[in-house]
């Protein structure tokens, strides 16, 4: 299907497989004024920060900056770009750092912390890190769940 | 109920202006957003969404793929939940309102920050639970409630408290989807280095 920008090769992580300590497959954004931009008003998010250079230096940010309901949508694809189409992402909690900014790779990494079984679901809790050249942008811990 | 607002005296009395914040801990607060959502879940506002992500999951857009996973069809992207109920915009004036898309009540605890002083903010946590995925033709409103104000703190922007409120979001059929717990400091760009 030509429209279709979906990946239908998308595999889930066996939860079986998954120990702690085991790494999250890391994710490079390369932050540009367009994907800020895109998100944030993708987000529904008309802050002018996200998409006006001129009012982001009046304010003294270096740029427009990434909008914190983006953060948090690039830690969902961070998440299920790793453990796949059956991971329900039930939990995101982040420290909000350093703007992330145009020009700078805003780069994901993380860890397993912890697996339980809970109502027959495998739940996977993880560490999260979002930094840039700047230091961290976000850094925290979410919870996935697959099924058993 | 929550204290008087009495803005003279809130500048000249930290007592009082601690008081009145604390007044409002527990009740339900409008940040400036309409509370129930201007459209349902729908997918051209998911394909937005993942096309600026460039968020490949198939989950959110096959249908015949979703079919198969254990979500039996199609699913928003979870951190949408949020997106869902931002309320329409007003461009007109976005940038003299500090960049909020409506009107911030004055008589809120953050308009009434504003009105003290304290007219810088910053974003430090953002807690979000989702309870099940949402799907096309979910209609949300939310309920926001002040959860704390901490004392007022000197932090290397000047003084200020630490404000978080929890979003309750909910379905056309009034059952929890999710909620977040948002942290901000509102502070007075005035006291920095005091």
């Amino acid at each position: 299907m030509i429209n279709n920008f979906a990946d239908l090769s998308r595999q889930s992580l066996n939860p079986a497989g998954i120990a702690v300590g085991d790494t999250v497959t890391p994710m490079d954004i390369k932050l540009t004024h367009t994907i800020i931009t895109a998100t944030a008003l993708a987000s529904m998010d008309f802050m002018p920060v996200h998409h006006d250079k001129d009012y982001a230096l009046a304010q003294f940010a270096p740029d427009i900056f990434l909008n914190i309901l983006s953060s948090n949508g690039f830690v969902s694809k961070f998440l299920t770009d790793w453990a796949g189409p059956n991971a329900w992402v039930k939990k995101i909690n982040i420290k909000l750092g350093v703007p992330a900014v145009p020009h700078q790779v805003l780069k994901f990494t993380g860890e397993v912390l912890s697996k339980n079984t809970v109502d027959n679901e495998c739940h996977i809790e993880v560490s999260v890190q979002a930094a840039n050249d700047s230091g961290n942008h976000a850094i925290g811990t979410a919870l996935i769940t697959l099924p058993l | 109920m929550p204290n008087v607002i009495d803005i003279e005296l809130f500048k000249a009395d930290q007592q009082a202006l601690d008081d009145f914040l604390q007044s409002w801990i527990g009740h339900k607060m409008n940040m400036g957003g309409t509370q129930i959502a201007p459209d349902p879940v729908n997918m051209p506002m998911i394909r937005h969404w993942i096309d600026a992500f460039a968020d490949r999951n198939p989950v959110y857009e096959d249908a015949g793929f979703a079919e198969k996973t254990r979500f039996r069809g199609r699913i928003a992207p979870p951190a949408m939940m949020q997106a869902w109920i931002m309320p329409r915009p007003i461009l007109e004036g976005i940038g003299e309102r500090g960049g909020s898309g409506q009107p911030l009540n004055p008589d809120m605890p953050l308009g009434v920050l504003d009105r003290v002083g304290f007219t810088g903010i910053l974003a430090t946590n953002s807690e979000l639970e989702f309870d099940r995925p949402l799907r096309e033709g979910d209609l949300l409103h939310t309920d926001i409630f002040l959860e704390s104000v901490s004392p007022r703190k000197k932090t290397g922007l000047g003084q200020g408290y630490f404000v978080t409120w929890i979003t309750e979001f909910m379905d056309q059929d009034n059952q929890a989807v999710g909620r977040q717990s948002f942290r901000v400091l509102k502070f007075d760009p005035s006291t920095i280095g005091q």
